[in-house]
């Protein structure tokens, strides 16, 4: 493993072209592309003359390689700037740094429940191969992914939220002021952290259909990977030695050989987890979840250039250290890839 | 492989630089001359005097601590709009200035449940001779929330503020008022740049808003603050496009708000606010749900739909230089062409009511001048400009998706589908998202658009897109001697409600009707749905809700 140093240096050093070549894109693209940030944000009649005016405080008017040149300059002082549009001069990052634990709350409970849902059926279809069962996991995977999320979401709501009234159906918690002390960030983390029992339990009942919106949603494609996985390793002969030895059945598919299948799974998994990080807009959307997907989408409307390229950024370094983070794992699981 | 390998290199390499290139070749745009906002036009003003004394509400006496709120009620409301910015001297949308409304108090204000100004902050004001000046009497013993005191010193602050900053809505200050004197404690003044007969409409606008010096800051503007002014509520929390908490502001000079706690939701989905509705997590919905939804939620007995008159009007905006719409007679062809009343059934669901003039039903002077539907009128229009089914007119209509909500992609194909009617009109719908929407104003011939008023008066409706001086920032360029004599001449006439000036906007009116620069299609009505136990919801064409008055049983 003394190459692993090495190699966590060079993808660390690889994702500075990466981010580079991704900001120098968006940019270009964002000013290439119709709209404009100003006159987005403004009444439309406001005369040209204050439209021209705000455009020269913001810097709009400088050439485009003086901006590309300013925005690369700021950027290696880890200044993402201020915002555009619909208000001018807020912090870029303060905005990524408030949605971002919305973001992460939503993810990490999407992902436990396409883990648990995902990797669970796969297995057991894999294990009752051929079964009714099993056909039938199989047509939910398909269908489950088939299905639009943010339909999905609303039939949830609907079904759990106005027919049962099990679940409220909008945002993150009742009231602002219920909101347990800031932590972490993340609302059911920080009610258990401070022992905040009211806190949690609605935090709880707010992320629970969101949670399961998403989990499900992506659960169609774990169910698939971990069957085949399955099937794969139950073929294996260390399964048939320790079916021999006798150790019982659920110990065998359960523990022995879905372990063994989980690596390639737990790779997808990584990759999804740094997609969710990204923001599940349609999910965020449905549920007025507020975090980094509906912020995005909303600032790109706005065309406010700073945001959209700063949560780009930010986007990128997820989406790499979760991946290289993965790639780690990978290799401290499984004894037999070396870097 | 490596050739394969280093040509896909060199074609991304090409896309980056080419991309490069074509954005360095665009010009940058020259740096302008400061910004001169449109000052409207007003001859030399009249001579006749002009004491409109505001009603006379008996003078408050110096109000004692009004008593900490009784109640511990919250009402919780939804909405799909947003604040935009919290500063007064910058914002300018309706939801920001709904909120500015139960959170900062003006001069003067509008009574709820109609268009007519009150005393509110000032008690009184005197309007001199030649109505270039104005004197407020302000209301005395009041405070703000960090224990500023309000008085004509923050008052003129207030004005300088807004002047400086020169945000989006300086210009209803800037292109009226010359500058503001402290003359006592109490007395402030208002010296105009010409006699504008609807000042005091101005007045009631948020630019006008007095807030504290001690709490904003004088030269930035302060877009998340929760400072506020002196309103019947004042803002304890609040998180951007999630959720704001107003309470009862313990320095008000009125009457308490019947519910203690006020709690607005943002939504980011319509049908999502709809469904916490139902689900009882939402007590008030306002703007905006579906026009399905009203529908549905009007069968639904455990809930209320409200009805009121709203003043937000839909219609086709005509670039008069760009052809074939520089020609009246196409333009008339398709004013007579447009069907109202299938734009109001089948894209509002009822919702919207059909509207003959730019000024909206319910307006003081407004009058139906356009003619209803008459495709046999369009086809000889048509066929007098030198078009046939042979040889139809070809335009494209311009619309946006969701600006104006979701109901709009059918509005451009019902429009589409009236004009086509005629057999000699051929529409090509062409959309662009709002932001690039507004940057093409004057480059497209004919789009469809929606207003909110400003300030209650048929100018607010007229001048931005028939004037010379405004039209060409609307996209119109329509320019008409004639119509800028008329607007000089309303504008100048001394009573703003008086038989005079309503006969000139008759005149205005018609001959829009005539010259048509636009085309007005409907007016939306108000429409709020609420719980059965919430009480007090009042609406009026001035679209702000009064938290104030919301009740829950």
């Amino acid at each position: 493993m003394r190459s692993l140093g090495r190699y966590l240096l060079i993808r660390t050093l690889l994702t500075i072209p990466m981010i580079f070549v991704l900001v120098t894109l968006v940019f270009l693209i964002l000013r290439v592309m119709p709209g404009d940030p100003v006159k987005s944000s403004i009444r439309p009649g406001a005369p040209q003359e204050y439209i021209d005016e705000i455009r020269h405080t913001l810097g709009l008017d400088k050439p485009l390689y003086v901006q590309y040149g300013d925005y690369l300059w700021d950027l290696l002082h880890f200044d993402l700037g201020t915002t555009l549009s619909p208000v001018r001069g807020q912090s870029v990052a303060k905005q990524i740094w408030e949605h971002f634990p919305a973001t992460l709350e939503l993810a990490l409970a999407g992902m436990f429940v396409t883990a648990v849902v995902g990797v669970g059926m796969g297995a057991y279809a894999a294990h009752h191969r051929r079964s009714v069962a099993d056909y039938s996991l199989r047509l939910y995977a398909i269908i489950i992914y088939a299905i639009p999320v943010f339909w999905l979401g609303l039939m949830f709501q609907l079904i759990f939220g106005v027919w049962l009234r099990w679940f409220p159906i909008a945002g993150r918690i009742s009231s602002l002021a219920m909101a347990p002390k800031h932590i972490t960030g993340l609302y059911t983390l920080d009610s258990l952290l401070t022992g905040n029992w009211a806190a949690f339990k609605d935090s709880m009942m707010h992320l629970a259909l969101p949670a399961l919106t998403l989990g499900l949603y992506l659960s169609g494609v774990f169910v698939r990977l971990t069957r085949s996985n399955m099937l794969q390793i139950l073929k294996m002969d260390f399964v048939t030695a320790a079916r021999a030895r006798g150790i019982p059945e659920r110990t065998v598919v359960y523990r022995h050989a879905l372990k063994n299948a989980l690596i390639p799974i737990i790779t997808m998994m990584g990759l999804q987890f740094a997609l969710l990080l990204a923001g599940a807009v349609l999910t965020e959307s449905t549920f007025s979840w507020p975090g980094l997907g509906r912020f995005l989408v909303e600032r790109i409307t706005y065309r406010d250039f700073p945001s959209i390229q700063g949560a780009v950024v930010v986007f990128a370094l997820l989406v790499a250290s979760v991946s290289l983070l993965v790639d780690v794992l990978y290799a401290w699981i499984d004894p037999r890839i070396r870097y | 492989m490596n050739k394969r390998k280093t040509f896909f290199i060199l074609v991304a390499l090409a896309l980056v630089l080419a991309l490069g290139l074509t954005a360095c070749g665009q010009k940058a745009t020259p740096t302008p001359a400061p910004a001169k906002p449109a000052a409207t036009e007003a001859p030399a003003a009249t001579a006749a005097p002009a004491a409109t004394e505001a009603p006379a509400a008996a003078e408050t006496a110096a109000p004692t601590e009004a008593p900490a709120p009784a109640n511990n009620k919250t009402i919780v409301i939804g909405t799909t709009d947003k604040v935009t910015d919290l500063d007064p001297a910058n914002a300018y949308d309706f939801h920001t200035w709904e909120i500015f409304h139960n959170t900062m108090d003006t001069l003067l204000h509008y009574k709820p449940g109609t268009t007519d100004l009150e005393p509110a902050l000032a008690t009184s004001y005197d309007v001199s001779k030649d109505g270039k000046e104005y004197t407020f009497h302000l209301r005395k013993g009041l405070k703000f929330d960090d224990g500023t005191p309000f008085n004509a010193e923050a008052v003129k602050w207030s004005i300088d503020r807004v002047v400086k900053i020169q945000g989006d809505p300086n210009w209803l200050v800037t292109s009226f008022v010359d500058h503001v004197e402290v003359v006592d404690d109490y007395t402030v003044k208002f010296v105009l740049k010409k006699a504008v007969n609807y000042f005091p409409l101005l007045v009631a606008t948020y630019p006008y808003a007095p807030i504290s010096p001690k709490c904003y800051p004088a030269d930035k503007i302060a877009s998340d603050s929760t400072c506020g002014g002196i309103g019947p509520y004042k803002i304890a929390k609040w998180a951007r496009d999630q959720e704001m908490d107003l309470v009862a502001n313990p320095n008000w000079y009125g009457a308490p708000p019947k519910a203690s706690n006020i709690i607005i939701k943002y939504f980011a989905d319509a049908t999502t606010m709809r469904l916490a509705l139902e689900n009882g997590e939402i007590d008030i919905a306002l703007k905006s749900l579906n026009p399905t939804d009203y529908a549905d939620l009007k069968q639904n007995p455990n809930l209320q739909v409200i009805e009121g008159p709203g003043a937000y009007i839909r219609y086709i905006v005509f670039n008069v230089k760009m052809k074939p719409f520089d020609d009246p007679k196409v333009r008339q062809a398709i004013a007579y062409a447009v069907d109202r009343q299938a734009i109001v059934d089948k894209v509002y669901q009822g919702t919207h009511e059909p509207l003959y003039t730019m000024v909206p039903i319910g307006m003081w002077s407004h009058k139906d001048t356009f003619p209803k539907r008459d495709l046999a009128k369009a086809k000889q229009l048509l066929q007098e400009a030198g078009y046939s089914a042979d040889n139809p007119l070809k335009i494209d209509l311009w619309w946006t998706p969701t600006h104006y909500g979701d109901t709009e992609s059918d509005m451009a194909s019902v429009v589409k589908e009236a004009l086509e009617e005629t057999g000699m009109i051929k529409v090509n719908l062409q959309s662009a998202e709002w932001a690039t929407y507004t940057d093409q104003f004057g480059s497209m011939g004919m789009f469809l658009l929606g207003w909110y008023p400003d300030y209650m008066d048929p100018d607010d409706y007229t001048y931005p897109f028939a004037a010379s001086d405004a039209s060409d920032d609307i996209g119109s360029n329509y320019s008409s001697p004639e119509m800028d004599a008329l607007f000089a001449k309303e504008q100048a006439a001394t009573d703003l409600r008086g038989a005079d000036r309503e006969k000139v906007f008759y005149e205005i009116q018609q001959l829009w009707a005539q010259d048509v620069p636009t085309i007005p299609l409907s007016q939306g009505k108000l429409l709020v749905v609420a719980q059965k136990n919430i009480t007090g919801i009042v609406l009026d064409p001035v679209m702000a809700n009064h938290y104030f008055l919301f009740d829950k049983k």
